[in-house]
């Protein structure tokens, strides 16, 4: 054989298994082998091992399997072309199984909250021009619409045969955020985002096995809740969820505490809520505590940690539209942490997130520049839906490392310290963090604007006593009657987004540029 | 304090907290029942409580506060 003809079976051979070693890789990498399979896997592998805990109820990985097998058949029969769907998020098991269900037929999931005002879920539907609305409750309210009750349909055979590869362009779920126009804005996230995510999720060095008691106390609607399910199931781990009438912050340190639960994601207000009371709680059991939703201080963390001696904990961070959480940091217990205006780092970028510091003209900041933080990755979403305008101004393409990247813009501003740790200074926009959900100020300064009758209305917010984030209201009219209002926007805005305080001014303060003042407003909200 | 007393305190923390000058306690009455009762506002009630009536619920019994009537049962077993 020439030497030529050798280099030629070398480099046939060489291409053959380069192939088959990215074949492989994207394989692994898929949402099918990173979600789907292993769901599939534990519900007979794990069969007899509980899959979720619900109002004290437990429920095995084939009752979940079994409540897959009943939503699944009517959706691949009926509404095969329906790829948008609504899911009422209730607190049971036919929820969650839907969910499952719909990524089976290669559908997405759209969560309309059922204690959230009718008239916001009907926005949503008419955004995404919603067909089918899944929804267990006993009643439902969305009467004008084509609903099927899960709770009502049976078991006849199990349905759980994968083959399909769906596109992983296909959208996973969508997630309503908060807009400042006085409209919720649509955040899309393909089944490549989230597979991105999972397994950026495993990188951190968090491991979960089937024995494992897993904490879900988030809302569907917030993209927290899905870490929250989604990993403890795909290790054949137990989920406890918190029900709809149960006081969360209470019910969640009950089951941390009588379930000896071993994984909890929580949001440092709920801490907050429960410091009083810290020396009550042990929680040896817990061995992995994830921060998340909001930012995390220290002092508040210092104290937590005497209630969870052996608990590893994380701070997790990220704008929904990069999938659940894209940086972290890993809180050290007997070493001394880095902290910025006393908040815990917000770390390193998980794998697979490029994270830049950019100024206003979108160049690259040195270590120890402020500016906003932008984020690249499978993870980023496609966009927001339906709004191009939106997208053009939150997402931007650059060269980074030889690459070109596709940016999100999350509205953060940040900077790196000189260990690489990125570290977290608040908002540039008007959003505000409230009980974890992500508030736009002026969607709720629009629908009060709307009942008054275009009577100026500034929404600011303010930390109370214990140090959790609370919304106030000023009114450009003395003689508006309070009740009426906030009955109002009660019927417009979800509850986290009602002011808890109302303060009426005669005439708004302004500033040398005859904008209002709202620092002199800021300083009227005293205790 | 007799009941009628601990009812009427509490009855003003109710509506301050929930935002609702009509409201009137019953027994049976639970979160179901008031719009603005949340986690949330739960919390503030529960601290405004332990303020007005001068003690502090153990967690445990945070936890077992099924309705109003269990509430009122209960401050009046700390104020006595």
């Amino acid at each position: 054989m020439g030497k030529q003809k050798v280099l030629d079976v070398y480099f046939l051979i060489f291409a053959f298994t380069f192939k088959l070693i990215t074949a492989l890789m994207e394989d692994n990498n898929s949402f099918d082998q990173t979600i789907l399979s292993p769901l599939l896997s534990n519900i007979y592998r794990f069969s007899n091992r509980n899959a979720f805990c619900i109002d004290e109820v437990y429920y095995s990985y084939k009752e979940f399997g079994d409540c897959i097998s009943k939503i699944r058949p009517i959706l691949k029969e009926l509404y095969s072309n329906d790829a948008y769907i609504g899911l009422v998020a209730n607190d049971d098991l036919e929820t969650y199984a839907s969910i499952f269900a719909l990524w089976l037929e290669g559908k997405c999931y759209i969560p309309l909250h059922p204690n959230q005002p009718i008239y916001r879920s009907e926005e949503i539907i008419k955004d995404m021009n919603i067909n089918l609305i899944l929804d267990s409750s006993l009643s439902t309210v969305f009467t004008k619409h084509q609903t099927i009750n899960t709770s009502t349909l049976s078991y006849d055979d199990d349905s759980l045969d994968y083959h399909e590869a769906f596109s992983e362009e296909r959208t996973a779920y969508v997630l309503f955020t908060s807009g400042s126009t006085g409209k919720p804005k649509g955040v899309s996230i393909s089944r490549k985002n989230l597979t991105a995510f999972i397994d950026s999720f495993w990188n951190c060095g968090i491991l979960i096995n089937e024995k494992d008691r897993c904490l879900q106390c988030f809302d569907l609607t917030f993209d927290v809740s899905i870490q929250c399910f989604l990993v403890p199931l795909l290790k054949g781990a137990c989920v406890y969820t918190i029900p709809h009438n149960q006081i969360k912050y209470s019910y969640a340190s009950a089951l941390l505490e009588d379930h000896q639960l071993t994984v909890a994601a929580v949001a440092p207000s709920m801490l907050r809520y429960l410091k009083p009371y810290f020396e009550e709680l042990n929680l040896p059991a817990l061995k992995y505590c994830i921060l998340a939703a909001e930012a995390s201080p220290l002092n508040l963390i210092e104290e937590w940690k005497t209630c969870i001696p052996n608990a590893e904990i994380y701070n997790f961070y990220g704008p929904t539209e990069a999938t659940i959480y894209c940086t972290y940091y890993q809180i050290k217990r007997n070493a001394p942490n880095r902290t910025l205006n006393g908040m815990i780092p917000i770390g390193i970028p998980m794998k697979g997130v490029e994270a830049i510091i950019v100024d206003e003209g979108n160049n690259i900041l040195p270590a120890g520049k402020k500016g906003e933080l932008c984020v690249a990755g499978n993870q980023v979403c496609v966009g927001y839906w339906n709004d191009p305008e939106k997208n053009r101004k939150a997402f931007f393409e650059k060269q980074y490392n030889g690459t070109l990247h596709r940016f999100y813009r999350t509205g953060d501003l940040c900077y790196y310290d000189n260990e690489s740790i990125l570290m977290l200074f608040g908002r540039i926009d008007s959003q505000a963090k409230i009980q974890g959900y992500r508030v736009e100020l002026g969607e709720i300064e629009f629908h009060a604007r709307e009942y008054l009758d275009g009577t100026n209305a500034v929404c600011l917010t303010f930390n109370n006593p214990k140090g959790n984030t609370e919304l106030s209201l000023f009114v450009e009219d003395e003689e508006i009657n309070q009740a009426d209002l906030i009955g109002y926007m009660k019927s417009k805005l979800p509850h986290y987004m009602i002011p808890t305080k109302i303060i009426l001014e005669k005439r708004f303060p302004l500033n040398s540029n005859s904008k209002v003042d709202k620092k002199r407003l800021k300083e009227k909200l005293s205790f | 304090m007799d009941k009628e007393a601990i009812i009427d305190k509490l009855t003003n923390i109710f509506r301050d907290v929930f935002q609702d000058p009509e409201i009137l306690l019953n027994n049976e009455m639970t979160a179901n029942d008031v719009g603005s009762w949340d986690s949330l506002s739960h919390m503030l009630m529960i601290e405004q409580v332990e303020t007005a009536f001068s003690f502090k619920f153990k967690l445990k019994e945070i936890n077992k506060l099924k309705n109003v009537g269990v509430l009122i049962e209960l401050i009046e077993s700390k104020v006595v």
